[in-house]
């Protein structure tokens, strides 16, 4: 019992940084700009959360300077794509390239060297649930954030007028722009939001996961949350179960290891699902009950 | 005229060899010399051959004899692992020696060697070193290109008039973290976390699983392979995993300190788990939990294969059998929590309080087996060989007969485990 509930814990703590990243990559979607530049902002995320962390002696600084590189880097990629109508797609690849250089030179001096993180802490009194509190509740301050961010998203984009004017931006913005909705503000607004989660669940990964830097430590994340935003259809709630899926699937290769099963065939098993879930939502009836952004990757260009 | 010259001449020649016969007769022969003019001599000789050597020193210097060396690197070289491990020794020779130049390319694909290798060789770059495995056809094949360039190849086995092949091992350390894990574990379940089932990896879970076996016969070594050489995650999901399945010592095979900081954490949390690091000084990750771990120094042997290149004894045209296995004798590799600390002293008390019943030393404690076997190991003659039979595999087959060592070809090859370890060894 006791080795199944630490499990558990550990699939949520694997599919955390994931899940926040999804998050962000939602808010940026949502308005209608395909970003490809996360695994870059979140390794950038990574490193100067770390770097932060490791100056001032607090992890706390460290996420903070991590939102705030995250923020940065996401608003190159929105001046591209918002204001100067550029190619998302290279503008994106880009981003990542960028990122991926950039994190290994400023890391160079802190390879080798440990960093305070940040710890479990049980959230007093709800860890005292049996078994639901020992998984949910006593595990590290970024997965209840999760959780509280998935209830946020869901309230704001499917309860709130704002949802409504952010889902209008992203599927028809000259809609949005006759009803006297400025859609340059709302994408703005959007890729800073997403900046900031991803850069966070970089962070997650060097001062809570694996409390180091080391180069190249988001070893490909930033790709699953491309693909994860597409299996999640831009949809929060479905996003907590994309994430933990993958984060299961993570956990679960080495235990079933001794079991005869090939990690191989686990660690792609996520991808046969997406690849299922984009030829079902590929269809035309399907689609359009979907929340996938209608101009996606297309740039808005405003008549004059 | 001419007839009586002739006369003459032969006369004197024959008073001339009489002479000398008679004063080389009255000579004393060398033999005899006293020994202190001998010696005398002998160390005239030697300082004018010293003199004559460093004059020739400063000569090539002012010709600007310079040995440039490249490196290729598999990884970043910062993965604090093995990438790492290379690069500090490059930097150590670099700065060392004031004849020698150095460069690298990090995270060099192995099938992309050859690009990067032509580049440094055309910037004039004549001694290459190769540190990947996969770069050994790569390397073999420039080296009939470029015949007049040294290769020397990491880990491989392939070798020609100019490609050598070196290489620093592990496997004694590894049997003496095994000592101390199984005096260690309290649930008799150690954990190991294995990039890929190759046999330098084999080799090392064997050799720590016979080291456990020798002071604990009832703990079992569980095996979690992670396929990769690099990736922090599965380290951490493979060591979690093992955890939870009751492993409370883990050792690892893999370029990142993450297994040591997953120990770290759990230990926080008020479960000790025991790990030892591998191949970079990994106690400030983990000082609660790091026991020891095994370290590298690739600096000796780049110091010594370029030394020799220095002074011309190798060539182009002698490596053939150049073939560096280094280990404890030679001090490539260190006993290690970190550099000059072999055992965390925080473990220390714990190991020297735990004494068995050993059948070559009597009674005595762990932290004194270690020491001793360690000492045996670093001698001229090597004294001991964790690889001794009687030596079975998990099917109960003998694999080494009782009394043999294992000779460098079966270790080399190693495709099975011993009997105390649990897992298989999936086909390639």
């Amino acid at each position: 019992m006791n080795e199944w509930i630490s499990i558990i814990r550990t699939i949520i703590e694997a599919g955390t940084p994931l899940l926040i990243g999804t998050l962000g990559q939602i808010a940026i979607e949502r308005t209608g700009i395909l970003n490809l530049g996360a695994e870059g902002i979140m390794i950038m995320g990574a490193v100067t959360g770390f770097a932060f962390a490791r100056i001032t002696g607090n992890p706390w600084i460290g996420l903070v300077a991590a939102i705030l590189i995250g923020i940065f880097f996401a608003l190159i990629h929105g001046v591209i794509s918002i204001s100067f109508n550029g190619n998302q797609t290279i503008s994106g690849l880009a981003l990542t390239m960028f990122g991926i250089g950039l994190s290994g030179l400023i890391g160079r001096n802190y390879i080798g060297i440990p960093v305070k993180h940040i710890p479990r802490i049980p959230l007093f009194p709800l860890d005292k649930i049996p078994i639901l509190g020992q998984i949910l509740f006593n595990t590290n301050p970024l997965v209840y954030l999760s959780f509280l961010l998935v209830l946020i998203y869901w309230f704001i984009l499917y309860k709130t007028k704002i949802g409504i004017i952010v889902r209008a931006v992203g599927d028809s913005p000259e809609t949005a722009e006759s009803m006297g909705i400025s859609v340059t503000k709302v994408k703005y607004l959007g890729t800073i939001i997403g900046g900031a989660l991803i850069g966070l669940s970089g962070a997650y990964l060097s001062l809570i996961y694996i409390p180091a830097w080391i180069e190249g430590m988001t070893a490909g994340r930033g790709w699953i949350i491309v693909s994860l935003t597409v299996f999640a259809m831009w949809d929060p709630i479905y996003a907590v179960f994309g994430s933990y899926l993958f984060g299961g699937v993570e956990v679960m290769q080495y235990i079933l290891q001794p079991y005869g099963i090939p990690p191989a065939f686990l660690s792609m098993s996520p991808y046969i699902v997406t690849i299922l879930v984009l030829c079902i939502a590929s269809r035309e009836s399907i689609k359009k009950r979907l929340g996938a952004p209608k101009t996606l990757g297309k740039p808005y260009i405003r008549e004059k | 005229m001419a007839n009586k010259n002739t006369t003459i001449l032969i006369v004197a020649f024959i008073v001339g060899l009489l002479v000398g016969t008679a004063i080389g007769y009255f000579i004393p022969n060398p033999g005899t010399v006293p020994k202190s003019e001998y010696d005398n001599l002998k160390n005239q000789l030697q300082e004018k051959e010293a003199l004559i050597s460093q004059l020739q020193d400063k000569l090539s210097k002012l010709e600007g004899k310079k040995i440039k060396a490249a490196f290729i690197y598999v990884g970043p070289i910062g993965d604090y692992g093995w990438t790492h491990a290379h690069d500090v020794g490059r930097r150590y020779v670099d700065q060392k020696f004031d004849w020698l130049e150095t460069a690298y390319a990090e995270s060099v694909p192995e099938s992309d060697a050859a690009r990067y290798i032509e580049r440094f060789i055309k910037e004039g770059y004549n001694v290459i070193f190769t540190t990947s495995f996969g770069y050994m056809d790569p390397t073999i094949d420039l080296s009939k290109k470029y015949p007049n360039v040294l290769f020397f190849h990491c880990s491989g086995y392939k070798r020609s008039k100019n490609v050598g092949t070196y290489f620093a091992e592990f496997y004694q350390i590894y049997y003496l973290n095994g000592l101390m894990a199984g005096a260690l574990t309290k649930t008799n379940k150690v954990g190991y976390v294995a990039a890929y089932p190759i046999p330098e990896v084999v080799r090392h879970i064997n050799a720590f699983a016979l080291g456990v076996k020798e002071v604990n016969p009832n703990a079992k070594v569980y095996v979690r392979w992670i396929f990769s050489w690099f990736d922090p995650n599965k380290a951490k999901e493979a060591a979690e995993a093992l955890i939870s399945e009751g492993v409370d010592t883990l050792a690892f095979t893999e370029d990142s300190p993450t297994v040591v900081q997953v120990g770290q954490q759990h230990t926080k949390e008020g479960k000790q788990i025991y790990t030892f690091a591998h191949y970079s000084p990994m106690l400030k990750y983990g000082p609660d939990t790091v026991v020891s771990g095994q370290l590298v120094h690739w600096e000796i042997i780049y110091q010594d294969i370029l030394m020799k290149i220095y002074l011309g004894i190798y060539n182009n045209t002698n490596l053939q059998n150049v073939d560096y296995w280094w280990m404890l004798r030679e001090g490539a590799v260190e006993l290690g929590a970190d550099f000059g600390v072999p055992i965390n002293p925080k473990f220390v008390p714990e190991l020297k309080n735990k004494v068995l019943d050993h059948p070559q030393f009597g009674k005595i404690s762990v932290y004194d087996l270690v020491m001793k076997r360690l000492a045996q190991m670093k001698e001229e003659t090597v004294l001991f060989d964790p690889f001794t039979g009687p030596i079975k595999d998990q099917n109960g087959v003998l694999k080494i007969p009782a009394g043999e060592r294992a000779s460098h070809d079966l270790l080399w090859s190693i495709q099975w485990f011993v009997d105390n370890v649990v897992g298989e060894i999936p086909k390639q």
